[in-house]
């Protein structure tokens, strides 16, 4: 192992624990209590918030059919991205060679999420409400990100950037743990409080109109 | 305005320093800033103004947090757009978070992420009533009701009066001696209770349900004193004053010795009562507490009361109220209620859960500095209202009925607002 595979396992170990930090934080601070009589079911709320309710009549989506979608493809290439950094970095290890058809798929696919990533950065760029909406974290974590898909399709067309794709994505990592990246915790838990919220009071699951 | 004292920021910061539970820190971490909750604020869509997106409501209090709660927010505040809670900001929150959101949770449903908007705007409105800084006009209306028991400040002679006025109307409707509006009679299978403009404006929706009452056979009473189903504190967000308002009907039942609580036709009111005031309490209600479009489905549903659909014959459809649907769960014991008693029935398009606000949620119909853009967002619903070709509007709520009426006359609808009692009561046959 090279000195920026330390310092990428390093930066990979501080981003989960604060993370994880994070995590435990809201596990300790709880649900709230509730003292009125539940008229729904709370597992069945949470349960539909957390998978059907994500596209299910969401104005965010289906009035924003471009942006909802680039947005899905930008995360979907982020986890693949975040993916590949710890089979990168387990490899070591293996040294296993990855079948070329399937590093071309990884890099087809990548270059559409970049590219989404890119158009999304463009958008809060140009667009007066997004720009009015956005702080420099936001830029900033959109640019990061993109840049990190990028630097995971370089590194897989070519290893002789690895020293430059190890010290990127320990930043990345160092930073997720600052902004709004870390919201990577707080959606699951946005989405579990609203589940409890709406599954308490029986509006979700929805009912059909009768 | 004028200097915020080092006190009152103490105040308000404890909120956001203190969370009670994980749900507080979830939702103002939670927000990506991705701005696609514009569409469907009716504030933004009315005005196009920046400022009334969902997004950017959250983000007064979130930056807020970000600026005392977070070390990157104490460390490198432009960055991630930390503030300084100060008198600009200050003013900032009140134009916005009291002026400017009907708390109707609309945003909430269909933002990407899942924050609780509504919850969040309602977190800054405790910060404000903390400071001291709730609008006066609102304020006012919580006031009322703290110390004369309802919202009106009707004198109880004056509230007595209305009652034993409609109850002659309805001994001469029903020309039965015996029909009753009882006040203040113990052990009773029901305590009802009124919205103040029922008394004050719209006396027919007390007698339009005593005469459904009548017709079930119902033992029930009100009580002269304690009759107030609103509760302006869940709107001020002073969760004290909101308590001592919520515990008035929660003794009043104990007093009366009643099995039941029916929450008249209010839909804040109800959400206050049913959702919200076992936990401004501190603890779960020993007795039942329903609404009255429940309590209507279940004398339709056992046959103790009979309708007839083929006495209404106008095209009739119904605002939901958002407390009652999207925030109460009735979607369909609303319908229920309203298609036994009509046979034309036409949803607005959207409704239900996806349902826009009337407008005057929130406080606003309290708050007359704010009219204008109360009057300016409600013309969606008004469009909503027209495109139905309805002749009738039936709402469980008489702040929506309110509203209504005032959207009615301003972009001239020409359509009658009735409440559920008010179209169940059209619809009863009254069998001898
Ligand atoms: S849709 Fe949700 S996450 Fe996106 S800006 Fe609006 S509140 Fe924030
Ligand atoms: S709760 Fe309603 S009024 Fe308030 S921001 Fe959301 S959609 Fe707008």
């Amino acid at each position: 192992m090279n000195w920026y595979h330390w310092i990428a396992l390093g930066a990979l170990a501080i981003c989960a624990l604060v993370l994880f930090a994070h995590f435990i934080r809201l596990i300790r601070l709880g649900n709230p209590t509730d003292y009125s009589k539940k008229s729904g079911s709370v597992a069945k709320g949470v349960a539909y918030s957390s998978t059907v309710a994500m596209i299910d009549h969401k104005e965010s989506a289906y009035l924003h059919i471009p942006t909802y979608f680039a947005g899905m493809v930008y995360h979907v290439g982020t986890f693949v991205s975040l993916f590949l950094f710890v089979f990168f970095l387990i490899n070591i290890a293996l040294e296993f060679t990855l079948p070329l058809w399937l590093k071309w798929i990884l890099i087809a696919g990548l270059s559409i999420s970049t590219l989404c990533g890119f158009v999304l950065f463009v958008k809060r760029l140009l667009v007066k409400n997004m720009r009015n909406l956005s702080n420099l974290d936001d830029y900033l974590s959109n640019l990061i990100v993109t840049f990190f898909q990028g630097m995971t399709i370089g590194y897989l067309l070519c290893p002789c950037v690895e020293a430059y794709y190890y010290i990127f994505v320990s930043i990345l990592l160092l930073y997720m743990t600052l902004g709004k990246l870390k919201h990577v915790v707080y959606f699951f838990a946005a989405r579990y409080h609203l589940g409890f919220f709406y599954g308490w009071r029986n509006t979700w699951p929805p009912k059909k109109v009768k | 305005m004028e200097k915020l004292s080092q006190e009152q920021i103490d105040k308000a910061l404890k909120i956001l320093k203190m969370p009670a539970d994980s749900k507080l820190v979830t939702h103002l971490n939670a927000c990506v800033h991705c701005g696609l909750c514009a569409d469907s604020c009716m504030y933004y869509k009315s005005m196009k103004e920046d400022k009334f997106i969902p997004a950017r409501k959250v983000e007064l209090v979130a930056s807020l947090y970000r600026r005392y709660c977070t070390l990157t927010g104490k460390i490198a505040p432009k960055l991630v757009n930390a503030r300084d809670l100060d008198e600009k900001m200050a003013e900032e929150m009140v134009d916005i978070l009291f002026g400017a959101c009907t708390l109707c949770g609309r945003c909430v449903k269909h933002c990407s992420i899942g924050v609780d908007i509504a919850y969040v705007v309602r977190i800054g409105r405790q910060m404000l009533a903390a400071m001291g800084l709730v609008p006066a006009t609102l304020q006012a209306t919580v006031d009322a009701a703290l110390t004369t028991g309802n919202n009106m400040a009707i004198p109880t002679e004056e509230f007595v009066d209305t009652i034993k006025w409609m109850e002659e109307e309805l001994i001469d409707e029903m020309q039965d001696e015996n029909a009753r509006i009882p006040l203040d009679e113990k052990d009773k299978n029901i305590l009802y209770t009124l919205n103040p403009r029922e008394p004050k404006f719209f006396p027919l929706s007390i007698s339009a349900m005593a005469k459904v009452f009548y017709a079930a056979k119902e033992s029930w009473t009100l009580s002269s004193t304690m009759y107030d189903v609103t509760n302006y504190g869940l709107f001020n967000c002073n969760d004290e004053e909101a308590g001592i308002i919520a515990r008035h009907l929660h003794d009043e039942v104990k007093i009366l010795n009643a099995k039941m609580l029916v929450l008249g036709e209010c839909g804040h009111g109800s959400r206050a009562n049913r959702w919200e005031g076992p936990n401004y309490l501190g603890m779960k209600y020993d007795f039942d507490m329903i609404t009255v479009a429940e309590l209507i489905n279940d004398y339709i549903r056992s046959g103790r009361i009979k309708l007839d659909k083929t006495i209404i014959k106008e095209r009739v459809t119904m605002h939901d109220p958002c407390h009652l649907v999207r925030n109460g769960g009735l979607l369909n014991e609303l319908r229920f209620a309203v298609k036994s008693a009509v046979n034309d029935f036409v949803e607005m398009n959207p409704h239900g859960n996806d349902n826009f606000c009337c407008g005057g949620g929130g406080g606003q119909l309290a708050m007359s500095e704010y009219n204008d853009r109360r009057i300016k967002i409600g013309e969606i619903k008004a469009e909503q209202i027209r495109k139905t070709g309805a002749t009738i509007v039936v709402t469980p709520c008489h702040n929506c009925v309110d509203q209504l009426m005032q959207l009615n006359h301003h972009y001239k609808l020409n359509v009658k607002i009735k409440s559920i009692g008010e179209i169940i009561a059209d619809a009863l046959v009254i069998e001898k």
